[in-house]
């Protein structure tokens, strides 16, 4: 029965808001990127949601946000698509990060920027080196080109193109992140699978050690 | 516009769904399959003429299907945006001996326009593939189809709620927008001002999805959504018939040949 | 047996710092409508919820307090089972909509498919659903560009096709001009016609005073008046718990307090057109002084 499948099983392990989440988390990336084409910003901010879900939900429901939102837009532009794995890293790092207490305070979600941007710029050259030779679509290309045009070796140009855009894209993200955190209200947050963090409460797993313990009767 | 009778309509989830047109009315799957061993064709092989062959046929099937002139319009536009780049840096960049066009610190190499013509032609071939995919797939057939080989009913929801929200929360950032505008919020002027705009349009879009959220839950929960038993549907795909099969094993055949070629150096 | 039984119910969501419910004892019948007004914040949509089995399954908090739901302690209760047992309608049309069917016939047969109805009977129940309450014109439209009202109507009948015999509504019309309210209003007279057990939170006492056959008053978390809609009315002192009283009872009221009672105590206008036309009778056949 597809209902006690793994997804449905996993899925009813997050709480019952989860599954609901993770499309609100696809739109928040579309929509934090059309707004900040709108607002005519240079920087996409479209890993908004990914992070934002995965730091409230777990790494799983965060990947699973990456992956999707990565997957739709690569029906409108396929080569997208090589990158799904930064996406999903993104929601997982977030995970990880939530998990952790990065986004209760201002600076500490500041400082995970850096693995962001780390992922998302060289990495994110990395692949672009790999499967489209260091050459691939969009602004960023052209920039790679422009400097490759100068004299720079294809795969320095690309890194020095991706790692600081990267960082500018990341640094608000989080911070972003880390407020829109803040203003959810503490009765929504007791239903989230993360909600324990941010209200400053013991993990609920970590809470039973003595069953794990117990001994086989 | 006249609406069709309710009987009509009832009757219409009587039959197997089917969008009026042979091609449109393949399995999702072989459809899938097919095009993936078609796109294997573009990819093998050292050339440009596979992908631009493969590229037209798959503008032919859409046309086949009734969709030949928005799938023209979109694939003319990424073979403008993604493949026109792709060739262009290439020729200009890739070092070559055979220089056609020298421009100062760069020049046109033979060798550069012959890549850009082969890793572009083979991109937009994938792209045509998957474009015409989604051209002719509904979203609600394919997670249909996927559900028929055992793919949990969560994992549709979850897809098509997305397309959905991603519609809803967009109308919800307009509305924000403009009463964020009323309040005297500025989305004019240089770049620090534009940029403190963006939270208080993206933050009450989210936080006001997110009180939803709880109440759909609960609405969809008085659904039978978190049931666990098997789930009906009222739209019934069409049980793959066997010449579908076929036409797969004959893009396979196809697409062996072209490994073949590809190997042995005919492509 | 009772639709529901509550004695001394106390409820505390967590992280509140009072309670919702605050010793609520209660009993409702089945086969009627049992209206259920009070302030925002005196308890009725956490009483909904614990009818429901949201408490304390999707809101945690403390629970005391005995509640029986159809028989069986709502701890006993399968949750699933529980929630397929009591539809719910609730106010916000724009939540209850599931936004992945593309028709609002497919959308009232969701919960259908959901439940594993097979086909056939799933077609029958929706078109029966969709002629009852009359929306055969919007039938193939698409439920994400319906409008409130709309929305709404989709909403009863998708909860309608299930086939409940128990309805929680909770404020249906909050959210809904006049016109659709009315609409909602007439959907739910139908639905007590068929001898369901309703539960109806909603602020606009004329038409609880119009459907309703009993009314509890809810006031910061216990249960201030319960009873027959005629009693629970006619008694006065409503305004303490923040409910006026329907118009035509306040008339009577005055009337009374002037010392020109009615020949009887009108809930509803059409009972007080009867009471003044009647009076008007008497008057005029001399057997009262005006």
């Amino acid at each position: 029965m597809a209902s006690s499948g793994k997804f449905a099983s996993l899925m009813r392990s997050y709480g019952r808001l989860t599954i609901f989440l993770i499309p609100i988390g696809v739109a928040v990336n579309f929509v934090g990127g059309q707004i900040a084409l709108l607002l005519k910003l240079p920087i996409y901010l479209d890993s908004i949601g990914t992070i934002l879900v995965g730091a409230i939900c777990g790494g799983l429901p965060g990947a699973l946000v990456g992956l999707l939102s990565n997957a739709i837009n690569s029906i409108t532009s396929p080569p997208t698509f090589g990158f799904a794995i930064l996406n999903i890293a993104f929601g997982l790092l977030a995970g990880y990060f939530g998990r952790l207490g990065f986004f209760r305070v201002w600076w500490k979600a500041l400082l995970t920027s850096i693995p962001f941007a780390f992922i998302g710029g060289f990495f994110g050259a990395l692949i672009t080196i790999w499967i489209f030779g260091g050459l691939a679509v969009g602004g960023g290309a052209i920039v790679v080109g422009a400097l490759t045009a100068m004299g720079m070796d294809l795969s320095t140009a690309n890194f020095v193109a991706q790692i600081p855009m990267d960082i500018l894209d990341k640094v608000p993200t989080v911070l972003i992140v880390y407020l829109i955190i803040k203003g959810i209200p503490k009765r929504l947050l007791v239903k989230l699978p993360l909600g324990w963090v941010y209200l400053g409460k013991p993990n609920p797993r970590a809470a039973r050690p003595a069953e794990a313990s117990a001994p086989i009767a | 516009m006249s609406v069709a009778p309710l009987n009509t309509i009832a009757d219409g989830y009587r039959r197997v769904a089917s969008l009026g047109n042979p091609i449109l009315d393949l399995s999702p799957i072989t459809l899938l399959l097919s095009i993936i061993l078609v796109i294997v064709v573009a990819v093998v092989g050292s050339g440009w003429v596979a992908p631009v062959v493969v590229s037209v046929v798959f503008v032919g099937i859409a046309y086949l299907a009734g969709r030949g002139t928005r799938y023209l319009v979109n694939i003319l536009k990424l073979w403008l945006v993604v493949g026109l780049l792709l060739f262009v840096l290439r020729a200009l960049l890739v070092k070559g001996e055979t220089v056609l066009i020298p421009l100062g610190p760069i020049a046109v190499t033979a060798e550069g326009v012959d890549e850009g013509l082969r890793f572009s032609t083979m991109v937009m071939a994938i792209c045509g593939g998957v474009t015409l995919f989604f051209a002719l797939v509904p979203m609600r057939h394919l997670t249909l189809a996927l559900e028929r080989l055992g793919v949990s009913p969560r994992a549709s929801f979850v897809v098509l709620a997305s397309f959905q929200s991603i519609t809803d929360l967009g109308a919800t950032a307009r509305v924000v927008l403009d009463a964020q505008k009323a309040r005297g919020i500025e989305t004019e002027g240089n770049v620090f001002v534009r940029a403190k705009a963006f939270f208080p349009i993206l933050a009450p879009v989210f936080l006001t999805a997110l009180a939803a959220t709880e109440e759909r839950a609960i609405a969809l929960d008085a659904r039978a959504f978190n049931s666990r038993g098997p789930k009906t549907s009222l739209i019934q795909l069409r049980p793959t018939p066997a010449w579908e099969w076929i036409i797969v094993a004959v893009c396979a055949l196809v697409a062996a040949t072209a490994i073949y070629g590809g190997v042995v150096g005919w492509l | 047996m009772a639709l529901a039984t509550l004695r001394d119910v106390r409820f505390t969501y967590e992280n509140a710092d009072q309670p919702a419910l605050n010793g609520v004892t209660l009993e409702l019948e089945p086969g009627l409508v049992h209206g259920i007004i009070g302030l925002n914040a005196s308890g009725k949509t956490t009483l909904c919820g614990l009818l429901r089995g949201l408490i304390p399954h999707f809101h945690s908090g403390e629970l005391t307090g005995e509640v029986v739901v159809l028989g069986k302690s709502l701890l006993d209760w399968d949750p699933a089972e529980l929630s397929r047992t009591i539809g719910c309608v609730f106010d916000n049309p724009f939540t209850q909509i599931s936004g992945i069917r593309d028709t609002v016939f497919e959308e009232i047969g969701f919960g259908l498919e959901n439940l594993g109805v097979p086909r056939e009977q799933i077609i029958d129940r929706v078109s029966a659903v969709i002629e009852e309450l009359g929306i055969a014109a919007i039938a193939e439209k698409n439920p994400n560009e319906l409008s409130g009202g709309q929305r709404q109507k989709v909403a009863f009948a998708s909860i309608i096709a299930m086939d409940a015999d128990v309805m929680i509504i909770d404020e249906p019309t909050s959210q809904l001009d006049p016109e659709a309210s009315e609409a909602v209003f007439e959907i739910i007279a139908q639905l007590k016609a068929r001898g369901k057990s309703i539960v109806l939170v909603e602020h606009k006492i004329d038409l609880l005073a119009e459907f309703a056959d009993t009314i509890t008053v809810l006031y910061e978390g216990v249960v201030a008046r319960t009873g027959p809609t005629r009693d629970v009315l006619g008694e006065p002192g409503l305004e303490a718990f923040g409910v006026r009283p329907p118009e035509v009872s306040e008339f009577a009221w005055r009337l009374a307090a002037a010392g020109k009672p009615l020949p009887f105590f009108p809930v509803t206008r059409a009972e007080a057109a009867r009471a003044v036309s009647q009076r008007i009778e008497e008057v005029s056949r001399g057997d009262r002084t005006a």
